[in-house]
């Protein structure tokens, strides 16, 4: 057993109010500059929809992740293998451009000011952030917030492919119309695809914390991480000719905050939290069929009250305070305890270790007489009428085994029910606890994801492991002789203008 | 003076900026080495640019290297004309292709809004001189042909006396014009890589091969006192089982190999009789064939003369090869007086066989290492390989009934003097060269 750390993530979809503070608090903090300006290392798009960039979930053109081949049980990246990777050096054709992000524009607001006195109003006009030029704008990095059922956009959206005609109509039934917000930061995979891809070996992932990085200096800008990156969240700098992704705030987390994106969310729909896995079940565990990959993932992931664990930890090197941490994580609770977060597109093969917890509301199909029922008796049947179909949410969050966010689905109903006929009563207690054993569940359990959900505290959602870095630069040079040289540097030629 | 600065003195002060400048970058400033592709703002046009133009430059690069490397086992392939026509249309297939794909390069970058938004001075320079560089090089290619063959005696030895720190311009100062601005440059070329975009060709992402998939850093100091110290412990035993199995497995054959040495020697040698037979036949046919050249060569030498041509044959432009009393080749013209000149065809330097085409300036050139020879004083051009004069030779014409009508000597005198009616009868012959004592 060789046990790992990974920081790992949750977003709670219930619970987002598609906002977008999070990818504001991100972009001022690191891709205010030239050459960023059209990255956005975190974004929430609205699903259904055609996300940012437009179709990343499209790998038959983009060539993301691992190519499974069920005869020899194996996987190898679709994007490259060793031999033509140097053939793309040159010319990469699985590579995103501008068009399918968006020009970055801003307006030219001076005119407002200086434009000579005229029969019209001054106008700001807007121009290309990479060429100066006025521009028409054609898409932004939300182009297509909020337009469920548009033609255009969400009936673009490639998880829709599954469904039956039926399914469609009813998703886009005119006044009932369905969406939900999927906020998107790199899912610092456990088995990264572009790590795997890069050539000069730049991107790495942080032993201690499982956070992937890339090494700015080491980078050359050949960008085959960009296109091997199936979730498309890695970025490629125009201006430096490097790729630069989501750090998860590393420099705050090493300061014991949470990453900015989490630390400014108004829904408080972000979870973070240690999770120990078994780091040689990593290249087997993406080994399976897709049904299977779900509960692989889960499988690989250790019990960090396990006192076999706990030993074997503790010889890697990861601390007590480490260990503290994650026996308190709520990634740990939702993702195995719980069973309610799964992972996005896990068939991309991955293993990526954020979580989402897929969105319940509205999950009420049909209505009688204008109202929905709210029945316990015909709860269970309606789910196969939600208003978002269990195979569309299979599609994101499960590699289309609907089995599994069902049992998600009934679980969530569950607490739900529980908790009205807690305060309202409305509800025949017999039939409540019907509900939690068709849902597997116990009221203490319920009642410990309810306090989760709805009422916990920031250090409750926020269970920051302490990283010691402190200790990791004093083993290798002094603090007197290191400052600055760790971290983001104090070299004038970093700092801001003022 | 001028060229002991182009071809000596830059190129040492390029490969000093060059390697100076590259380390000083790797190590002060590695955040700007970056291949700074494009692709992103536009990769319609770059499709057609930057494809062709890497393959064509990569495979010529790729050849020049490879005749600097191992320029001897290369000219001997060279020497297999198929082989030789091959390489020499590759390279010029290739050269097209890059200038094709330059060119498309080029017209985006000047064209395309968005790509001169990442566009500095440096990027056009360079590419207005790799544009000049290959076309000067195809140029020169096409003007004298072979280079594929001739560049292994020439241009490799001027280039390993730089690197070896002995320069020897004289391999290259002869050169056309065209060999010169090439050399020029190259090294311009070499000099700007640190300052220029021209550094990603040093980043070849080779380790990629060999890499394992994942790439895993450690931070922690307390994984270093413990895990690191176990995985340590097992790679030095792998490495020591890997060693000690290959000490094994050598000590083992070269065992082998002694013991069989030493069983021979003791048993004595101990061949088929057949075998034995057939072999001892074969060095007695040998022998004799040997023995009978040697004969035929005596022969030749005890004759007074030797028929070369017919005096009609002779032409002052285009020699007339033959074998001399020595066995080494000779050349045979028509003098400016109207008689035979006749020299030795052996160069002085390594013994090459001289070509038999005369130039504007009345020399004849050595294919080998490219030392030119006046006919008629038998002088090397300065600064050639060759420092001895070609010698000339005695000659005499025979008129048809078989009198010496006329007979020249290697220092120039000639006696009797045959009309023109009758020379155009003559036969020329070789004299055996008399001791002047």
């Amino acid at each position: 057993m060789d046990v790992r750390a990974h920081v790992s993530v949750i977003f709670h979809l219930d619970k987002c109010i598609g906002c977008h503070t999070c990818s504001v608090a991100c972009k001022n903090v690191w891709t205010d500059r030239p050459g960023a300006e059209y990255m956005w290392w975190n974004n929430v798009e609205t699903k259904p929809g055609t996300g940012y960039p437009t179709r990343w979930e499209d790998q038959e053109k983009f060539n993301g992740g691992w190519k499974y081949d069920a005869e020899k049980k194996d996987i190898a990246l679709r994007c490259q293998n060793k031999a033509d990777a140097f053939l793309k050096l040159f010319y990469n054709p699985n590579q995103p451009n501008l068009q399918d992000y968006y020009e970055p524009f801003t307006y030219k607001y001076e005119d407002l000011f200086t434009a000579p006195a005229g029969d019209d109003q001054p106008t700001a006009v807007p121009v290309s952030l990479i060429t100066g030029e006025p521009i028409e704008i054609k898409s932004g990095p939300n182009w297509d917030d909020d337009l469920s059922g548009s033609p255009i956009y969400a009936e673009n959206d490639l998880n829709l492919d599954k469904l039956t005609e039926e399914e469609r109509a009813q998703l886009f039934e005119i006044e009932r119309l369905t969406m939900f917000y999927l906020p998107r930061i790199c899912n610092h995979c456990a088995n990264p695809t572009c790590v795997a891809a890069c050539p000069s070996g730049a991107i790495y992932k942080r032993g201690e914390d499982g956070i992937v990085l890339i090494n700015q200096e080491k980078c050359r800008g050949w960008r085959a991480c960009v296109a091997a990156c199936p979730y498309k969240k890695i970025y490629f700098n125009w201006k430096t000719g490097k790729s630069e992704k989501c750090i998860l705030c590393f420099p705050r987390l090493e300061t014991g905050q949470p990453p900015a994106c989490f630390h400014s969310c108004v829904g408080r729909i972000r979870y973070l939290g240690v999770l120990l896995y078994d780091a040689e079940k990593i290249p087997s565990a993406m080994k399976v069929s897709d049904r299977a990959l779900v509960d692989s993932q889960r499988d690989a992931i250790l019990d960090p009250h396990d006192p076999e664990v706990v030993a074997a930890a503790l010889r890697n090197g990861i601390s007590e305070e480490f260990l503290d941490s994650a026996q308190n994580s709520p990634a740990y609770k939702y993702v195995v305890e719980w069973k309610l977060a799964l992972p996005l597109h896990i068939e991309y093969r991955t293993m990526p270790m954020l979580f989402y917890v897929p969105p319940l509301l509205p999950v009420m199909g049909k209505s009688a007489n204008g109202t929905y029922e709210h029945s316990a008796d015909n709860f269970f049947t309606s789910l196969e009428d939600a208003r978002i179909p269990v195979k569309y949410l299979a599609s994101l969050f499960s590699a289309g085994n609907e089995q599994v966010v069902e049992a998600v689905m009934r679980k969530l109903m569950a607490v739900r029910y529980y908790k009205r006929w807690q305060s309202v009563r409305d509800l025949a207690e017999n039939d409540v606890h019907r509900i939690l054993r068709e849902a597997k569940t116990t009221p203490e359990e319920v009642e410990a994801i309810y306090q989760m959900t709805a009422i916990p505290t920031h250090y409750q959602r926020f269970v920051l492991p302490p990283l010691q870095r402190e200790e990791a630069i004093e083993s290798t040079c002094s603090p007197e002789a290191c400052k600055g040289c760790s971290g983001f540097s104090l070299d004038p030629a970093f700092t801001p203008r003022a | 003076m001028v060229d002991a600065f182009f071809f000596v003195g830059l190129p040492y002060l390029a490969i000093v900026i060059c390697v100076a400048g590259c380390i000083w970058r790797s190590r002060y400033d590695r955040f700007s080495m970056s291949a700074r592709s494009s692709q992103f703002l536009e990769d319609g046009k770059l499709l057609f640019g930057s494809l062709p133009w890497h393959v064509g430059i990569i495979t010529i690069l790729l050849g020049h290297l490879i005749v600097a490397v191992v320029p001897r086992v290369w000219s001997s392939l060279m020497t297999i004309p198929a082989v030789l026509f091959g390489v020499e249309a590759l390279g010029v297939a290739c050269s097209l292709l890059a200038i094709a794909g330059l060119s498309a390069l080029i017209v985006r970058r000047i064209t395309d809004a968005r790509v001169q938004a990442v566009t500095t001075t440096m990027d056009l320079v360079v590419v207005v001189l790799l544009m000049a560089q290959i076309v000067v090089g195809l140029l020169s290619a096409i003007t004298f042909r072979y280079g594929a063959a001739w560049s292994a005696g020439t241009v490799v030895p001027y280039f390993w006396g730089i690197l070896t720190l002995q320069p020897e311009m004289a391999y290259v100062t002869g050169f056309p014009m065209l060999f010169k601005l090439h050399f020029i440059g190259a090294w311009v070329l070499i000099a700007l890589v640190p300052f220029t975009r021209l550094m990603h060709v040093l980043a070849v992402p080779l380790g990629y091969i060999f890499r394992a998939p994942q790439l895993v850093l450690w931070n922690n100091p307390r994984r270093s006192r413990h895990a690191v110290d176990a995985t340590v412990r097992a790679e030095s035993r792998r490495d020591f089982i890997k060693g000690a199995v290959g000490i094994a497995g050598a000590s083992g054959l070269l065992a082998l190999g002694v013991s069989e040495k030493v069983l021979t020697y003791f048993k004595g040698p101990d061949p088929d009789p057949e075998a034995e037979s057939a072999l001892l036949q074969k060095k007695l046919e040998r022998l004799q064939q040997t023995a009978e050249e040697r004969q035929l060569e005596l022969e030749r030498q005890r004759v007074e003369m030797i028929l070369v041509a017919r005096y009609s044959e002779l032409d002052a432009v285009k020699g007339k090869y033959f074998i001399d009393y020595a066995m080494a080749p000779g050349l045979a013209f028509k003098g400016k007086n109207g008689l035979p000149l006749l020299i030795s065809a052996k160069c002085t330097h390594l013994g090459c066989t001289v070509g038999s085409q005369v130039n504007a300036e009345g020399q004849i050139m050595c294919p080998c290492h490219v030392s030119y020879f006046n006919i008629v004083t038998g002088q090397p051009n300065p600064g050639a390989p060759a420092k001895l004069p070609l010698p000339h030779l005695a000659w005499a014409l025979v008129d048809p009934s078989g009198n010496v009508v006329a007979s020249g000597r290697p220092g120039g005198e000639v006696e009797g003097t045959p009309s023109p009616e009758l020379l155009a009868q003559c036969s020329l012959y070789i004299t055996k060269p008399r001791h002047s004592a």
